[in-house]
């Protein structure tokens, strides 16, 4: 589909939610993937991760995933298998050592667990634009939301300073010559620079706040969000599956025992409605892109 | 009403000996626009900062200042927040959140507004400014213009009786500038918010202005009508003149100067006026020489090629930031002769700043030549491309200041001379004094003002006796006065050989100074020659002083020119 070629980005429908819809969903999504070590759990939270950071970010996801997830895979395996020697089913010995394919299987399972969260986390990053991170925070306390907007502020200001000194500095002849020692000298120097200079512009920023009343007691944070009908029904819907998705997890039916030997746990009716609300919980965000997406290729099409 | 009373205030700061402000006294009723004036370090900022509560500097203090009667140090936090805005100089600082609707929502969050209070004052404030187009936007996608007025706005917001502005568009080019005070001035007039603003640059703020301050060295020397103030910068004599005499509009220059020969006046309504519009001028004007149009006829002939060494050669230079982007120089070329002054104008964003960071070899282009005396601008001839061949000064001039004095900041320059130390002092000495600089020479970089900070860089910059000076907007900033001081450096330096090439936005100055100027538009130079032949070839980029007479003398292009052409022919005729 076309949609999963350059990806939604920041104007998919989903991210475009209010911010409680957001948080909530990876709050519940990567809270209860931390605790499944469950095989059929895990890998509705791998299918699920690729799938959506392949929709956001288009085709160059599926390489950025497979850099980070091969190398965990390999690592973690390795590494449970050759430090653990629990497990009942020996496959062979080194040195004495006892190499289980239970190990392996907890390795693995723990890989998969790791790099899907590490999925999680980028599509995280696409949806949680700062704006929804300044809202949360501020909600928490209006002024550690202030912080970080100022922080999100400083940050592209010091990048531009920076490289005004460096060419201002390139102009004098200087960062051109020398070797290691007179090259760390001039860098120490431009860092040095951009310190006093940053913090003799922070004696106006503090002027400036101060005289628009900052330090008055009863201080709020504005925000640009509004809740809408289909925020409220997507917030319900979340709320509703993640509940009963962590009410399973917390009971145990997310997991399985690997040591000492593996054992599946049954498939009672707790664990199908656990698993089916997990489910629920995880599609939310892909449904509702893919809907929103449709609706405008009919909007585009009656035109 | 009077709404800011200041009475006998004077001020010292701790440790100086001179008090930095002395017996000041005045009355600014409300809904004025007043316009402070004054040379750089004459104690303007000292006095506006008097004005607003927490920014009131710690020293010695005498006298009164009252708002509405009340004393400003008394007043609450909250009343002092709302009720009187502070703008200063430099943009980039006075932001404090990422995005352009926060900044606007920041003093009424302050004053703990709830959201939909704060969205409908955000909203009205957004249209009255005109930011609705970028409101979503993150601040450090934004011009230095923009930036202001998101400052001024996110004042406005907290809907202030008072405004006080040191400075504002000192940082700006003249376009964003002149927008600038024009939204202050309707501020004023749609809003009745009383205005108290101190600026260097007085061609539009003098038709705007009720009332007009002159300070000079803590004192308040004159507080009057704009065109009484004209009259009383001129003096009797142009020995007698007041150097912020040079900062006032051409055409009140050019009249005061006429009016001491004995030029008729110009007279209005049965009385005399100070004309402070170009259309005054040109009234005044034809109400002496008439409509006759007779001289307009010989344009000034292109003089021949100006023959002399080419130091800087610019052959079929294309250029591009990223491959999505369009092109920013188009096939430039360009050619700068051995010690001319050299000046690039032009509005925003059409590539000038870049054929600077090119030639000194700060983006690469994809396509072309620059050789600079000699030598390819490329990375491997940088170490002897910087070495006493070309050298820039960058707009912001902290960008260079490593010391904690100025002294020792002009020594840093000569850190890689093989010289002894005593011709190191030598030089430090008549940088020093050439720039002016001497009395500051144990100052602190960063506690000299805007001007004296650009001085401090330039005089840094030619320590390192380069051949070919880049300079970027180096008129930015500062006060009329120093304009000429600095004209004058500038021609020393061409005559003793160096080359300077300069962009800018200062119109007035590259006539004056400049051996030879050129527009830039569209990434490529659209034409040049010498002031003469290229201001009177413009119809509109020209100065203000031959915008006045350009139907009767083309070729007066700096008011001094005007002024003295205009007092012959009125005595001719006459």
């Amino acid at each position: 589909m076309k949609m999963f070629k350059d990806g939604l980005g920041e104007g998919s429908t989903f991210a475009g939610c209010h911010p409680a819809v957001n948080l909530i969903f990876f709050l519940f999504t990567i809270g209860i993937t931390m605790f499944s070590m469950s095989p059929v759990f895990l890998s509705a939270t791998l299918v699920f991760s690729w799938l959506y950071s392949i929709l956001l970010n288009g085709k160059k996801a599926i390489k950025s995933n497979f850099l980070v997830t091969l190398p965990i895979v390999v690592i973690m395996a390795v590494i449970n298998t050759f430090f653990t020697h629990n497990g009942a089913t020996v496959l062979f010995y080194v040195n004495n050592s006892r190499i289980t394919l239970e190990a392996l299987l907890y390795g693995l399972a723990a890989a998969v667990l790791l790099s899907s969260i590490i999925v999680w986390f980028s599509c995280f990053n696409v949806v949680m634009t700062s704006d929804k991170l300044i809202y949360i925070f501020g909600k928490a306390a209006p002024v550690l939301g202030l912080t970080l907007s100022m922080i999100f502020r400083f940050i592209p200001l010091l990048k531009a300073r920076f490289r005004e000194i460096s060419m201002g500095q390139r102009c004098m002849g200087r960062h051109v010559t020398g070797g290691f020692m007179a090259k760390l000298r001039q860098v120490t120097k431009e860092v040095s620079i951009l310190i006093s200079w940053s913090l003799e512009a922070a004696i106006e920023t503090s002027d400036s706040m101060e005289a628009r009343g900052y330090g008055l007691p009863g201080r709020t944070s504005f925000h640009l969000f509004k809740m809408t009908p289909t925020d409220k029904v997507l917030l319900v819907g979340t709320g509703i599956s993640g509940i009963i998705a962590a009410a399973g997890c917390a009971l145990g039916k997310t997991s399985i025992y690997y040591y000492p030997k593996v054992v599946f746990g049954q498939w009672d009716m707790l664990t199908v409605i656990t698993f089916a609300a997990y489910l629920v919980l995880l599609a939310i965000p892909m449904v509702t892109d893919i809907l929103g997406e449709n609706k405008w290729q009919q909007y585009r099409l009656e035109i | 009403m009077a709404t800011i009373q200041v009475r006998n205030l004077s001020f010292t700061y701790p440790t100086a000996t001179v008090r930095a402000l002395e017996d000041v006294s005045f009355t600014v009723n409300q809904s004025d626009f007043v316009v402070l004036c004054g040379k750089s370090g004459c104690g303007k900022s000292t006095l506006l900062r008097h004005l607003k509560k927490n920014l009131i500097p710690y020293g010695q203090f005498e006298g009164e200042v009252l708002y509405n009667g009340q004393e400003i140090a008394d007043m609450e936090d909250r009343v002092n927040a709302a009720e009187i805005g502070f703008v200063q100089q430099n943009p980039d600082n006075q932001i404090v959140t990422d995005k352009v609707w926060h900044e606007l929502a920041f003093g009424l969050e302050s004053l703990g507004l709830d959201n939909k209070t704060i969205k409908r004052r955000v909203a009205e404030m957004a249209s009255f400014f005109d930011i609705q187009t970028w409101f979503r936007k993150s601040v450090s996608e934004l011009s230095g213009g923009q930036k202001q007025l998101l400052n001024l706005a996110s004042i406005m917001v907290m809907q202030p009786k008072v405004l006080i502005l040191d400075e504002p568009t000192s940082q700006l080019d003249p376009i964003a500038a002149s927008e600038f005070l024009k939204t202050i001035y309707r501020i004023n007039r749609d809003l009745g918010t009383t205005i108290i603003i101190s600026e260097h640059r007085l061609e539009e703020l003098f038709t705007m202005a009720d009332k007009v301050m002159v300070m000079d060295k803590g004192r308040l020397i004159a507080y009057d009508e704009p065109w009484n103030i004209g009259n009383f910068l001129a003096g009797e004599s142009a020995a007698d003149r007041h150097p912020m005499f040079y900062g006032m509009p051409a055409v009140m220059k050019i009249y005061s100067h006429c009016r001491a020969a004995g030029v008729p006046r110009y007279i209005r309504e049965g009385r005399e006026m100070s004309p402070l519009t170009i259309r005054d001028g040109r009234l005044w004007l034809e109400s002496f020489l008439g409509d006759d149009t007779g001289e307009s006829g010989c344009m000034p002939e292109h003089g021949a090629e100006q023959s002399g060494e080419e130091i800087i050669r610019i052959k079929d230079l294309w250029f591009k930031y990223n491959k999505e982007s369009g092109d920013v120089l188009r096939g430039l070329n360009l050619s700068v002769k051995k010690g001319e002054l050299f000046c690039l104008l032009g509005g925003n964003g059409v590539g000038k700043s870049t054929t600077l960071k090119a030639i000194s070899g700060a983006v690469v282009p994809q396509h072309g030549s620059i050789v600079v005396d000699g030598m390819k601008v490329k990375k491997e001839n940088f170490k002897e491309l910087f070495n006493k061949r070309l050298a820039m000064l960058p707009q912001n001039p902290q960008a260079l200041f490593t010391e904690i004095t100025v002294e020792e900041e002009l020594l840093e320059a000569l850190y890689y001379e093989k010289i002894s130390d005593e011709e190191k002092i030598d030089k430090i000495e008549k940088t020093l004094e050439m720039m002016e600089i001497t009395h500051l020479r144990k100052s602190h970089p960063y506690d000299l003002s805007g001007g004296e900070q650009q001085r401090l860089a330039l005089g840094k910059i030619l320590l390192l006796d380069p051949k070919i000076l880049l300079l970027d907007e180096p008129t930015k900033g500062l006060d009329p006065f120093f304009k000429i001081t600095l004209g004058g450096i500038l021609k020393k330096l061409t005559t003793s050989g160096v080359t300077i090439f300069m962009v800018s936005h200062d119109v007035e100055f590259c006539a004056e100074y400049g051996d030879r100027c050129a527009m830039f538009f569209d990434g490529d130079v659209v034409s040049e020659g010498t002031p003469k032949e290229f201001f009177a070839g413009n119809s509109f980029y020209t100065t203000s002083a031959n915008r006045i007479v350009r139907r009767w003398f083309p070729e007066g292009i700096t008011w001094e020119e005007v002024a003295q052409w205009t007092e012959q022919t009125a005595m001719k005729e006459g």
